[in-house]
């Protein structure tokens, strides 16, 4: 099947949804890529409205200090009582000012295993296959569903608009954002990376992290790998 | 549109230069625009998936093109291809 992994475009439906006459989105915008790959899981599964120009029935709404995993609960329990919710955060990490460690490693996903959410996936648009399946797992499942993109942003991160795919790519790589699913409790992580890439790789590409110092990337790769070993404990026991 | 005309004369906010609105057409002039060549083509798909304002689509031979209005010359589509097919030229 890797034989023929790279032709699996064809086998995705070419009409578009998505804006077709347009928008006002940046040069290589992450987010509205996003938004693409998750119109085209969508479609056919759900009613299309013709007179909007989004054509899919959707609730837009901006939660501020999203960074934080505290501050996410709020706006996910307020979710949580419509029965059959799929709740998606297109995460550009662009909300809060100042970039910490804190908010490069992402809480929210536990969050909403917390608040028994049935289904839960981190995606990014760089793993396109990978996302779609995701949103149209997500849709299939009867409780509330939660998913987390990391949308690159080439203004907010500060790096060339062309790699706006391959920072996503190395977010992945590194794992920083490793790609995983959780449904009904059990973890499962889709994309593995047997040789992880150095997570200064990551911080050189982008002049956001211009003021970091050295200590401070070590300091992160400390908690990144702590992080991801917690992760795959749990997957081992799931399985 | 180009007989209205916006003119303030109150002190305060002075329009030094009127007359300089333009209807919105997004990716009107991008600086670049990508070209496809077809012998290195093998009509993957891989830069339809990855562009973000859905300018490029399928022609009725395989082969795909991007639409001039829509395109904004990201670039992102010259990045990942694999074959090397896609080169950004500069709309002249």
């Amino acid at each position: 099947m890797d034989k023929f992994s790279l032709y699996v475009g064809q086998f995705l439906p070419f009409h578009e949804h998505f804006a077709p006459k347009g928008h006002r989105a940046c040069q290589g915008c992450g987010v509205a890529l996003a938004v693409r790959h998750v119109y085209k899981a969508l479609e056919g599964l759900c009613k299309n409205i013709d007179a909007a120009s989004w054509q899919i029935p959707w609730k837009h709404s901006v939660l501020a200090g999203a960074d934080k995993a505290a501050t996410i609960e709020p706006a996910l329990l307020s979710m949580e009582k419509k029965q059959g919710m799929l709740y998606i955060c297109f995460d550009n990490e662009c909300v809060s000012g100042k970039i910490d460690k804190d908010a490069l490693i992402k809480r929210q996903p536990a969050v909403a295993l917390a608040n028994d959410f049935t289904y839960i996936a981190t995606a990014c648009p760089s793993h396109p296959f990978d996302l779609i399946e995701k949103v149209q797992r997500a849709w299939n499942t009867s409780g509330n569903s939660y998913i987390h993109i990391l949308c690159p942003c080439p203004i907010g991160w500060e790096f060339a608009y062309e790699n706006t795919v391959r920072i996503g790519r190395m977010a992945v790589e590194t794992k920083l954002f490793p790609l995983y699913e959780i449904a009904g409790g059990c973890y499962h992580i889709t994309v593995e990376e047997p040789q992880p890439r150095p997570i200064a790789d990551y911080i050189k590409k982008q002049k956001r992290f211009s003021h970091w110092k050295a200590s401070q990337v070590e300091a992160l790769q400390n908690e990144l790998n702590d992080a991801y070993n917690q992760l795959k404990e749990k997957a081992v026991i799931a399985k | 549109m180009a007989d209205k005309t916006f003119k303030q004369e109150k002190v305060g906010c002075y329009l030094l230069e009127t007359n300089k609105a333009q209807p919105f057409e997004p990716g009107k002039k991008p600086e670049l625009k990508p070209e496809w060549d077809k012998d290195l083509c093998v009509r993957c798909a891989l830069c339809y998936i990855y562009c973000p304002d859905a300018a490029i689509s399928r022609q009725e031979d395989g082969y795909f093109s991007a639409d001039a209005d829509l395109c904004k010359g990201c670039g992102i589509c010259h990045r990942e291809c694999w074959f090397g097919a896609i080169s950004m030229v500069k709309e002249g």
